[in-house]
């Protein structure tokens, strides 16, 4: 059953990319300032979306092991924060190129780029301290700690560095206010966050089970021993 | 936890404080150690810039709080790796100490160390860096006093997390400075502005309120989870 | 007609977003190849363990 909602999210996430780049290649018009490269916020934006959503789905799973201490749940949470720091990596990697062609420069110190930059950062400490454990429980139980706290500092620097410098581009998506995207080009966006959310499902749900062969790995070590 | 009266709360807090406190003053290893670094640091980046340059007020704020920071990883990290010797960790548990009464009187002896070496290091900066800021005193001791207070709070908690792991002096810093950036934005934000003569006033009253808040949360979820993290 | 100006820089952006995306999708691959490999091992280890005893 899982291999096949597997298989239709990912014929999903495959058709709904090739119709969009055949969209934002070819049918969408030109932007007046700043040539093709405009296009790239069609991947960047929706991998910011799907990105940060690991934090606080991964917040979530962490919170829910601490008090079910059922270790599904902290198999869900390393995936699901495994697969954001993919995607978080989409993000900086994206940005720092449009960033480079339009601004000049390679990197800056405003609020959405110093947010994502620690939203990596705390990401790849979780994964390297997951690394540094090797006893289960123990490693579900701190690596869920680790994940309540970088999530809380994620709100924090959000919401501190919204009142600090802002050489980003400000929001330009309808839903928020100043919206400055013409109607007929928000829609790529959109699907793509569709897309890569059923991409990122299936990552995860590969990666969770990964995690639930290891642990198998684990206790079937553990009887092998006991002999 | 059961029902513990505050006053043996606070009784055993101070207690546990007063015991890092003496055996620290004894040896003052982790003192010398951390102070002696902030000097070299301090030094150092004299070299890399002109301390009476435009380009010195500009970073002030950000040299101290990165000598406080790098300073404070030593004493940091000493916190509970000190009492894995002869089980010390085990008896600290097992004792009818609340973790969070251990826990806040080591974060509370951690401040005092670090607030002494920051004091110290910040009297080496102003002569180094001929630095004036006698008439703010008061200001830039409250936000000395909180940043210290976010770092030690954030870094004795995962003292107590990564103190059972082999590659704890490695783990320890990767993973708390990335969840320091908002305290000590903060912080050096309010440190150069108060060192360049701007008050704190209405346009970095933000960075206050951001600072003070970090401190409030993560005091109380590191209360709330250091049992999770020290007993499991 | 697609615009001119910055293609090839746009080019670089699409192709960084697909090598990351390939690159994880791969180490997944290896990943759960190593840990199939570990776990038949671990079963025939566990079958010889239980005959012997």
């Amino acid at each position: 059953m899982r291999n096949k909602i597997v298989f239709v999210l990912c014929v999903l996430a495959a058709g709904i990319l090739c119709w969009q780049l055949y969209n934002i290649l070819l049918i969408l018009p030109n932007e007046k300032d700043q040539g093709a490269i405009y296009r790239i916020v069609y991947f960047h934006v929706p991998a910011i979306f799907t990105g940060f959503m690991g934090f606080f789905v991964a917040l979530a799973a962490s919170g829910t092991y601490l008090v079910t201490r059922n270790l599904k749940y902290d198999a869900f949470a390393a995936a699901v924060t495994e697969v954001s720091l993919a995607f978080a990596t989409i993000v900086l990697a994206t940005g720092m190129i449009w960033g480079r062609i339009i601004w000049g420069i390679w990197w800056t110190w405003d609020a959405r780029l110093t947010t994502m930059l620690v939203c990596w950062l705390i990401y790849a400490g979780y994964l390297m301290l997951r690394r540094a454990i090797d006893e289960p429980t123990q490693r579900a139980r701190l690596s869920a700690v680790v994940s309540i706290f970088g999530c809380t500092d994620i709100l924090i620097v959000w919401k501190s560095i919204e009142w600090w410098r802002t050489q980003h581009p400000g929001p330009v998506l309808s839903v928020r206010e100043g919206g400055g995207m013409a109607p007929g080009m928000e829609g790529p966006i959109y699907w793509n966050w569709l897309a890569l959310m059923c991409l990122a499902a299936v990552l995860v749900i590969i990666r969770m089970r990964q995690e639930n062969i290891s642990r198998e790995i684990d206790s079937l070590r553990r009887l092998a021993h006991s002999y | 936890m059961g029902t513990i009266s505050v006053g043996s709360f606070l009784n055993a807090t101070l207690a546990i404080a007063a015991k890092d406190l003496r055996s620290e003053f004894r040896t003052k290893e982790a003192l010398n150690a951390s102070f002696a670094f902030s000097v070299v640091i301090l030094v150092l980046f004299s070299f890399a810039f002109d301390p009476s340059s435009e380009q010195l007020q500009t970073i002030s704020g950000g040299l101290l709080w990165l000598v406080f920071s790098f300073a404070g990883a030593l004493i940091l990290n000493r916190s509970f790796a000190r009492e894995l010797q002869n089980d010390c960790l085990d008896a600290l548990i097992s004792s009818p100490a609340p973790a969070g009464a251990i826990f806040l009187g080591k974060t509370l002896a951690n401040f005092v160390l670090l607030m002494i070496v920051e004091l110290a290091s910040l009297g080496v900066f102003a002569i180094f860096y001929d630095s004036r800021f006698g008439a703010r005193l008061g200001s830039i001791a409250l936000v000395i006093a909180l940043g210290t207070w976010g770092i030690t709070v954030i870094g004795t908690m995962f003292s107590a997390l990564t103190v059972n792991l082999r590659m704890r002096e490695m783990m320890l810093p990767t993973l708390v400075y990335p969840l320091l950036v908002p305290a000590l934005m903060a912080a050096m934000t309010l440190s150069t502005d108060l060192m360049n003569g701007t008050p704190i006033g209405k346009e970095n009253m933000i960075w206050l309120r951001v600072l003070a808040g970090f401190d409030f949360i993560y005091s109380i979820l590191a209360v709330v989870f250091i049992d999770v993290v020290l007993v499991g | 007609m697609i615009d001119q100006r910055n293609f090839i820089y746009m080019f670089y952006g699409f192709a960084a977003a697909w090598v990351i995306v390939t690159a994880y999708v791969a180490y997944l691959a290896v990943r759960e190849r190593r840990l199939r490999e570990e776990l038949d091992r671990v079963r025939r280890m566990l079958e010889e363990s239980e005959k012997k005893a």
